[in-house]
């Protein structure tokens, strides 16, 4: 790789951004940049990790791939969790399971009106967005409900083996096999081809369609998962707790260098770009910026980054 | 005086002359029909007499007067209308407002007069009285039209505008016999009143019945300018194709004796496509000849299960085969390369390896890519077709158009196919890159293959093939095979005249 390759490769600059943000945040605040608190932060961008797989999967699939549902599905993992497990141990694989297999269910749902009925990506996710909103709060009638489980929580904020929690180790897990998924199997490889050329990947006989709903069932269940995490790391759940990743997990996708195009990206970067995020959105918390000044710093990173992408894009080969 | 006189008109879009010498005359109040092969230049001869194309060289003169058209609307001004196929209809917008588009008439207040828009729509409607179904109202929108009406809503957006010249571009492909009839009435009633046609037209007998006089093309030069009254067809036809040395092709066998069940199609149709019925035994190289667009791709389109056949029946190796999407033929031993690479095989910033293997992965149902087994078939297959390429990870995008071919045509060499289905296949690829495509056919055809070719060079088919197989408006009109594949036959069948 030449040099200028190196320097305009994303990964490259994603993890020269996490280094940045280490320094500043270190010299903002000394003890930033330390073991403990970096186990912290890496927890709280696990779960954002763990959206933005699935959303990373959305968009790598192109045709405008966009998941705007996956802020609402974490809510009602957490919530399903919450209630499932009531604070009880043993409780908890059900809960994992029932979160879980409702929310890839509802992303099947996204993705059967993306690719039967052909509805935008950016409308249908928007629709589906409204309705579990509007479900959750017939539901808990608007206050928090459901309780993590002890094991959970100690899972998700203690240390598990070598003294990082368990939730890390989950993350991983999640990286290898996507990273498996998308290099090492017919599956992947059909992603990567609807994103590049929908119509080539159909006369090769690649079910289109198929891979395409999959796609959405994979960014629900991801947001269910995250959900579950969600409760354990907070305690209990409340109707907006996914509200925030939405926007964060596209950016982590974008500053990951995945093409909104699609057809070209990995899950690599979405992990960098979720680390970035993540302390990025620390950095400004230690600048005591209040919510809303990190909500315009968020969007107006993802505009300057489709700034700088936008015109590799057009030299796509 | 001419209505209409051009002369020594040229055109080259980069490297490719498209017209040398285009001349023509049209006569104020006469129907007239423009003919030639495929790629005679008859379609860009047209486009720079409308305006649409602005020549190189040469004078386009109306009623005698030089012109230098900026654009089509300027053509318009000057009374020529040229009809496109289905190009310009917006499908949201009514009939109406289709047919007053950019021309809407206006109140005192400068808003758009819908009552005289709306009356207006009538009277035109009103042309095609009896044959066009009650579905065609000024308020109709055109997304819930058949074709037969969008097309004639079209021909009347053209009328509409009440020119002196109307340039119709094979305006009845989708109309039937009663509607194409009318609007043959309509122009001989136009002729009366001093208003011209130009017509393209994909059948003779067509010509022959409405036309009076005729101007053939061949090469990207006007050869003759004929009465129909004067002439006949096959003169006609012989003005198409000239003087070429007929030249047998190597290697070419005599249609097949043997009783081998290869692909046999009975009675197949779908949207574009009547009643086809094709034998392809294994060995045989088979073209799909006639003019462009008229059915040779949805038939290879059909057998491949993209545009699946709603009726008749095709059998493989003596078993019913029916796909109804690509991957049921593909694992049925079938392959598919078209010559629009960029729309329909490449995967666009993939590797050459992800590009390569694509439909190996799915003929052989694997589920896992394991490199170990299938990079050296990658590398055996793009190297059999003497590919250049730095490195099977590199962008597809990084090769030039002839290899990007190779490496499509590789990708299903990799997959072992029965039956070899090529879509104009050397679009945009060079002489020898050609010639390459021509030598693996030839072989994959001696390995047992059954080859079908939809080529729109008709001297491919000719040098290509063992049969060629002629179609015209979705139907099969004409099988040549050894002493009537040559030019005339293949000309003359193009034109829909039966053999």
């Amino acid at each position: 790789m030449t040099a200028r390759a190196l320097l305009t490769n994303p990964l490259t600059l994603a993890a020269g951004a996490i280094a940045l943000l280490l320094a500043i945040g270190e010299a903002l605040s000394p003890g930033f940049a330390q073991g403990d608190q970096i186990v912290r932060l890496t927890t709280v961008a696990a779960i954002l990790g763990i959206v933005a797989a699935g959303q990373n999967l959305v968009i790598l699939g192109g045709r405008e791939g966009i998941d705007l549902s996956v802020g609402p599905m974490v809510s009602l993992g957490a919530v399903i969790a919450g209630n499932v497990m009531a604070g009880q141990d043993a409780a908890i694989l059900p809960a994992v399971l029932a979160a879980c297999a409702v929310t890839f269910a509802i992303g099947l749902v996204n993705g059967l009106g993306v690719t039967v009925i052909r509805i935008p990506p950016l409308v249908m996710t928007l629709g589906m967005t409204a309705i579990i909103q509007g479900g959750l709060v017939v539901y808990s009638q608007g206050v928090p409900s459901g309780n993590a489980a002890p094991a959970l929580m100690a899972f998700v904020n203690r240390p598990l083996l070598f003294g990082l929690p368990g939730i890390l180790l989950v993350w991983a897990v999640i990286a290898l096999a996507l990273g498996f998924v998308l290099r090492c199997t017919a599956f992947g490889l059909g992603v990567y081809a609807i994103g590049a050329n929908e119509r080539a990947a159909m006369l090769v006989g690649l079910p289109v369609a198929r891979i395409r709903c999959l796609l959405y069932g994979f960014s629900g269940l991801f947001a269910g998962l995250a959900g579950v995490c969600v409760i354990g790391y907070t305690g209990s759940s409340f109707i907006s707790v996914g509200d925030q990743y939405v926007l964060t997990s596209i950016i982590a996708v974008v500053i990951g260098g995945t093409s909104l195009a699609g057809g070209a990206g990995g899950y690599l970067g979405t992990v960098l770009g979720a680390l970035a995020l993540v302390l990025l959105q620390s950095v400004l918390t230690t600048l005591q910026l209040e919510t809303y000044g990190r909500q315009m710093i968020f969007g107006l990173t993802l505009l300057v980054l489709m700034l700088l992408y936008g015109r590799q894009a057009r030299l796509r080969v | 005086m001419a209505l209409l006189e051009a002369r020594g008109v040229g055109k080259r879009f980069g490297a490719v002359v498209a017209l040398s010498d285009g001349r023509l005359r049209v006569e104020a109040g006469e129907i007239h029909a423009l003919l030639g092969a495929n790629g005679c230049g008859k379609s860009t001869l047209c486009k720079t007499v409308a305006g649409a194309v602005a020549p190189d060289a040469g004078t386009i003169a109306i009623d005698a007067e030089p012109r230098r058209f900026r654009g089509p609307r300027d053509a318009e001004r000057a009374g020529i209308a040229l009809f496109y196929q289905e190009l310009s209809l917006i499908p949201q917008l009514s009939v109406e407002a289709n047919l007053g588009l950019g021309h809407e008439p206006r109140t005192r207040l400068g808003f758009i007069d819908r009552r005289s828009l709306r009356a207006r729509a009538r009277e035109l409607i009103a042309l095609f009285d009896g044959v066009a179904g009650p579905e065609l109202t000024p308020e109709a929108l055109i997304a819930d039209l058949t074709p037969d009406l969008r097309q004639i809503v079209e021909i009347l957006k053209v009328l509409a505008r009440e020119p002196r010249l109307l340039i119709l571009d094979e305006a009845t492909a989708a109309l039937d016999g009663r509607q194409a009839e009318r609007l043959f009435e309509i122009l001989r009633r136009r002729k009366s009143e001093g208003v011209s046609t130009l017509m393209i037209s994909h059948r003779l007998d067509e010509v022959f019945a409405v036309a009076d006089r005729i101007t053939v093309m061949r090469g990207g030069a006007t050869v003759a300018e004929l009465a129909s009254a004067e002439t006949d067809r096959d003169t006609v036809v012989r003005h198409m194709v000239g003087e070429t040395k007929l030249r047998p092709a190597a290697g070419r066998r005599p249609p097949a004796v043997q009783a081998e069940a290869g692909l046999v199609v009975a009675h197949v149709s779908n949207p574009r496509l009547r009643d086809v019925s094709l034998r392809v035994a294994p060995g045989e190289i088979i073209g799909l000849g006639g003019l462009q667009g008229q059915g040779q791709s949805a038939f290879l389109q059909g057998l491949f299960g993209v545009l699946p056949f709603s009726s008749g029946a095709v059998t493989l190796a003596g078993e019913p085969f029916m796909p109804a999407r690509p991957a049921d033929a593909i694992r049925r031993g079938l392959a598919y390369v078209s010559g629009d690479r960029g729309r329909d095989a490449a995967l666009s910033g993939r590797s050459i390896f992800e590009n390569l293997i694509a439909a190996v992965l799915v003929r052989e149902k694997r589920a896992l890519v394991r490199r170990s087994a299938l990079v050296p078939r990658a590398t055996q297959h793009a190297d059999s077709l003497r590919t250049k390429y730095a490195s099977l990870a590199a962008a597809i995008g990084t090769l030039s158009g002839g290899n990007q071919q190779k490496v499509f045509i590789a990708r299903w060499l990799a997959t072992g196919p029965r039956v070899i289905l090529l879509d104009d296949p050397t679009k945009g690829i060079d002489l020898s890159a050609k010639a390459d495509l021509l030598a693996i056919m030839r072989q994959l055809a001696d390995e047992g293959a059954s080859i079908l070719i939809y080529s729109s060079e008709d001297a491919e088919l000719l040098e290509w093939c063992d049969r060629v197989a002629v179609f015209n408006a979705g139907r099969i009109v004409a099988e040549l095979a050894e002493n009537t594949l040559d030019p005339f036959h293949l000309t003359r069948a193009s034109y829909g005249e039966v053999a």
